[in-house]
């Protein structure tokens, strides 16, 4: 009885016959101690809620004015003159979500790649170099990124940003107003400072919290179902497809709406690229795009009232797009982790 | 293997000896409060160059170049101890007029220095080092009235060149900068009509007077960038040939790139060296009351009309704000250091300011920067003779040296026929002007008709594949090939493109000076294809099938003879 009693806290299951036994309630106190680290860490819980809220009720405050000005027009309206108090994020939106979109475009693929030869691939040595130097990616400041993008890529890119446009230019996306192929003399810059361009510096900075996050679910891939894999006489790509990637689909779209959140917010490699411009702009490759943070970092030191509280109200939508952005990513993270979609 | 480990001894006790005395004399000196300040990224450069001599003396200022518009901002907001700009606060934008701070605050010129015109152009293959502009044109290709290069008023400045046909990129600011508002300031000083009819058209409130935020229309193929070091590097990329921005002189410097020879009052194109700054700014009214908040803040409206050849109109004092109550962020040690850094500018740093493009400061301002720094808490007032400076406007009778002995410009920047070779700013490679503007007399003019005789080979534009090419000067191309009189150079043009071979033997810029034809400039260009469907499209297609071919082919391959030999085998 007393051995059974001892078993049961370890988890197995009570012997037949001993129905009236009922399962000893667990507590967890042990002492003060336990208690206090409780304390502690629900504070910090709800520290990094109150937080949360407080940030969005200080900008919801200070956007009050503009957008009572604004009311609903404020979605719509491309144009930003806040001194004719004529404001509105539909092309600063516009402009955001384009950018991201083509961030995720080419950071995905990228962040995959690597993810998985880093994971399955590289020799166990090279692996721990890798993973520091996607590491350190992360690290790199992104005004480093921003001035790559401006000084080095631009230029290189504009061969690319060209020939999508001349070859593809009938699919809306990628036309190009104001250039003539065909003209030797044509400028170049109409294919600068493009959101094509801006999307990929973002590409850069958000490639290694995507690949961070893939290389982990990838990681966690169940050892048996690999072996099993492999006894069946599965390749190693045969491996990846029969039970890494199945495992890992979770984390990769977990992993892409977290960088598409980071690509959402992204400001000063934006801001150091793109020529801004107020207007709905689904061209992706000619130049001129805006975005909602870029937006902010350029008109801060908006003189009057009216402006700033406009510029709190792009704040505003920004905050609650990433927000929502966020939180879907983690609750697919979450779910993947458990190991839901291994099956 | 003794000897080795002998000298590895020495040499460590070499680096223990150089460490020990490395720190001693910073040791023994003063400490210094760190600082910071933000605000014009137009006197950046001489800033951030001051902060770096100042870190000898174990000063850190740090100092982030994000736009005269944030730096008074951030003053504002009590963000930075200092903050710099060109323009005060109390101006009025777009009918917003910007409120002073509730800080105590105080005006002090730093430096003085050009806004220029800094571009990217480029003819037959060679940078053009010499351009000229009078206000009137300038204005016109930063409101999107000219936007050619080869546009006809141009040209009239330019007696000298043969410019391209090439679309005009005007690069402006996307940030909140005090160039855009000195730029604009005397846009609407000089050329009032033209700038009321650009804001009119962007439906801003007329008249526009200064802003800090260009305006720009979306698809006028204006570019903005953000920082002088945004335009500036944008501007000299190789794909930006046809790019303009306004922007500091040292920045153009730094970039060694050539900046516009701007007309004065007195009809000399002049270009912003640190002595025509001095002497343009002779003429800058400084408010000299002492009670004013706007003390020592300018009134550029006399440089602007100032009659001396030797003026650059676009020039203008920076400044700095100064914080003159012990209000956060403030405290007595940083007032210290900042004091001591400003003794440090205005005093040894003027000399630094002429080799990096912004002109010194005259005698009488650094003089009031002085008394201005005494207003900062905690400052250590220091006397200091202003004749031990090696500042170069001064001398020992009072009066300014550098406008003193600044040269006059040479005759043929004269609005005129001729037109001066010498380059600009960071490029000093002159750009050879047409013999009619070299000034040097009319008989090189007579010497070069052999411009005329071109190559028998280019008659008939010459049908082949890329026919219809097309060289600078547009449609004169296919006159030229037809005609095969006209065609500029010596000789050699390529049968399939019509362009000449090689730069020719110097005669080659000096084309056509027969009554004839237009002049014909041949600049290597490549010509893209005529059709969707040409040879290019099917090429790429092809490509395109070989690389998928390459991928899928050999498992395909492998698989099937895999497969025929294990049932041959069984």
């Amino acid at each position: 009885m007393r051995t059974r009693a001892r078993t049961a806290g370890a988890g197995t299951s009570p012997e037949p016959g001993a129905a009236d036994d009922r399962a000893r309630r667990l507590h967890g106190d042990s002492g003060p101690a336990d208690r206090l680290f409780r304390a502690v860490a629900t504070s910090g819980g709800s520290l990094v809620l109150a937080v949360m809220l407080l940030v969005g009720g200080f900008l919801t405050y200070r956007a009050w004015q503009a957008l009572r000005v604004a009311k609903w027009s404020f979605l719509t309206t491309a144009a930003w003159e806040p001194d004719a108090h004529h404001v509105g994020i539909a092309a600063v939106i516009t402009g955001t979500v384009l950018i991201a979109a083509v961030a995720i475009v080419f950071a995905v693929p990228l962040a995959i790649g690597t993810a998985l030869y880093i994971s399955e691939y590289a020799p166990p040595r090279l692996r721990r170099t890798l993973i520091s130097t996607i590491d350190l990616m992360a690290a790199v400041p992104s005004v480093i990124y921003g001035l790559w993008g401006l000084f080095f890529l631009q230029g290189k890119v504009i061969g690319l940003a060209r020939w999508l446009s001349t070859y593809f230019g009938w699919f809306p996306l990628f036309k190009v107003d104001n250039a003539d192929p065909h003209d030797p003399l044509a400028t170049a810059t109409v294919y600068t400072a493009s959101t094509f361009i801006a999307g990929m510096v973002v590409a850069m900075m958000v490639t290694p919290i995507i690949c961070s996050i893939i290389r982990e679910v990838f990681s966690q891939a169940p050892v048996g179902e690999r072996e099993g894999a492999y006894a069946l006489g599965a390749t190693r790509w045969g491996m990846i497809r029969a039970v890494v990637l199945p495992y890992g689909t979770g984390g990769m779209i977990g992993g892409t709406m977290l960088g598409l959140g980071r690509a959402l917010g992204e400001t000063i490699g934006v801001y150091l690229v793109i020529s801004p411009v107020f207007e709905i702009q689904p061209h992706i490759l000619q130049a001129g795009t805006s975005s909602v943070s870029s937006l902010i970092a350029l008109r801060y030191g908006e003189a009057s009232q009216f402006g700033m509280s406009a510029l709190m109200a792009a704040g505003l939508a920004l905050f609650l797009m990433t927000l929502v952005v966020n939180f879907v990513a983690s609750s697919i993270v979450a779910r993947s982790r458990s190991g839901a979609t291994a099956e | 293997m003794k000897k080795i480990r002998a000298a590895a001894a020495s040499l460590a006790l070499l680096i223990c000896s150089l460490l020990m005395l490395g720190p001693a004399p910073t040791a023994s000196a003063e400490t210094y409060a760190r600082i910071s300040g933000a605000g014009s990224t137009w006197s950046q450069n001489a800033i951030d160059q001051w902060r770096r001599e100042v870190a000898q003396y174990g000063m850190t200022v740090d100092y982030t170049g994000s736009g005269s518009t944030d730096g008074r901002n951030q003053f504002k907001q009590s963000t930075v101890d200092f903050a710099v700009s060109e323009i005060p606060y109390g101006m009025t934008e777009f009918g917003v007029r910007e409120a002073p701070p509730t800080r105590g605050y105080a005006y002090m010129p730093i430096v003085a220095g050009g806004t220029t015109f800094m571009y990217n152009l480029k003819i037959g293959g060679k940078r053009v080092t010499n351009l000229r502009l009078d206000d009137a044109t300038v204005a016109k290709i930063f409101t999107g009235v000219i936007t050619n290069w080869s546009d006809k008023e141009i040209a009239t400045e330019n007696p000298g060149l043969t410019l391209p046909n090439r679309k005009i990129i005007p690069v402006v600011r996307s940030d909140g900068s005090g160039s855009t508002a000195q730029f604009t300031l005397w846009m609407s000083k000089t050329q009032g009509a033209i700038w009321n009819s650009y804001c009119a058209k962007l439906g801003k409130p007329t008249p526009c007077g200064l802003t800090s935020y260009y305006p720009i229309r979306p698809g006028s193929g204006f570019i903005a960038q953000s920082g002088s070091l945004g335009v500036a590097g944008y501007v000299k990329q190789n794909y930006a040939e046809g790019a303009i921005t306004f922007v500091e002189y040292s920045y153009a410097i730094a970039a060694h790139f050539p900046v516009v020879k701007v007309e004065n009052a007195a009809g000399y194109y002049t270009e912003p060296t640190p002595s025509n700054v001095a002497v343009a700014l002779t003429k800058a009214q400084i408010n000299q009351n002492k009670d004013s908040t706007q003390y020592l803040t300018q009134i550029l409206d006399n440089v602007y009309s100032y009659r001396d050849p030797r003026v650059y109109p676009l020039s203008s004092y920076s400044y700095m704000i100064l914080p003159t109550k012990l209000e956060t962020p403030l405290t007595e040690a940083k007032g210290k250091t900042l004091g001591a850094f400003g003794y440090y500018f205005l005093c040894q740093g003027q000399a630094q300011a002429t080799p990096l493009g912004f002109s010194p400061l005259p005698i009488n301002l650094v003089q009031a920067g002085f008394d201005q720094l005494k207003r900062v808490p905690g400052v250590v007032p220091q006397n200091i003779n202003v004749a031990g400076c090696h500042n170069p406007t001064f001398s020992t009778d009072g009066t300014n040296t550098l406008v003193k002995t600044a040269p006059y410009p040479k005759a043929c920047d004269k609005a005129g026929p001729q037109q001066c070779s010498d380059g600009t700013g960071g490029a000093p490679a002159p750009t050879q002007v047409k013999p009619a503007a070299n000034g040097s007399g009319g008989s090189s003019g007579g010497t070069a008709t052999s411009g005329g005789t071109g190559s028998g080979t280019s008659t008939g534009g010459t049908g082949t594949s890329t026919g219809g090419t097309s060289t600078a000067g547009g449609s004169s191309a296919g006159t030229a090939g037809g005609g095969g009189s006209a065609a500029g150079g010596t000789g050699a043009v390529d049968p399939d493109t019509g362009q000449v071979i090689g730069d020719g033997t110097g005669t080659g810029d000096s084309t056509g000076t027969g009554t004839s034809a237009q002049d014909i400039t041949a600049s290597s260009v490549t010509v893209g294809d005529e059709s969707f469907w040409g040879l290019r499209t099917w090429l790429m297609g092809l490509s395109a099938l070989m690389l998928l071919a390459v991928v899928i082919v050999p498992p395909t391959l492998a698989r099937r003879f895999a497969g025929g030999a294990k049932k041959g085998n069984s």
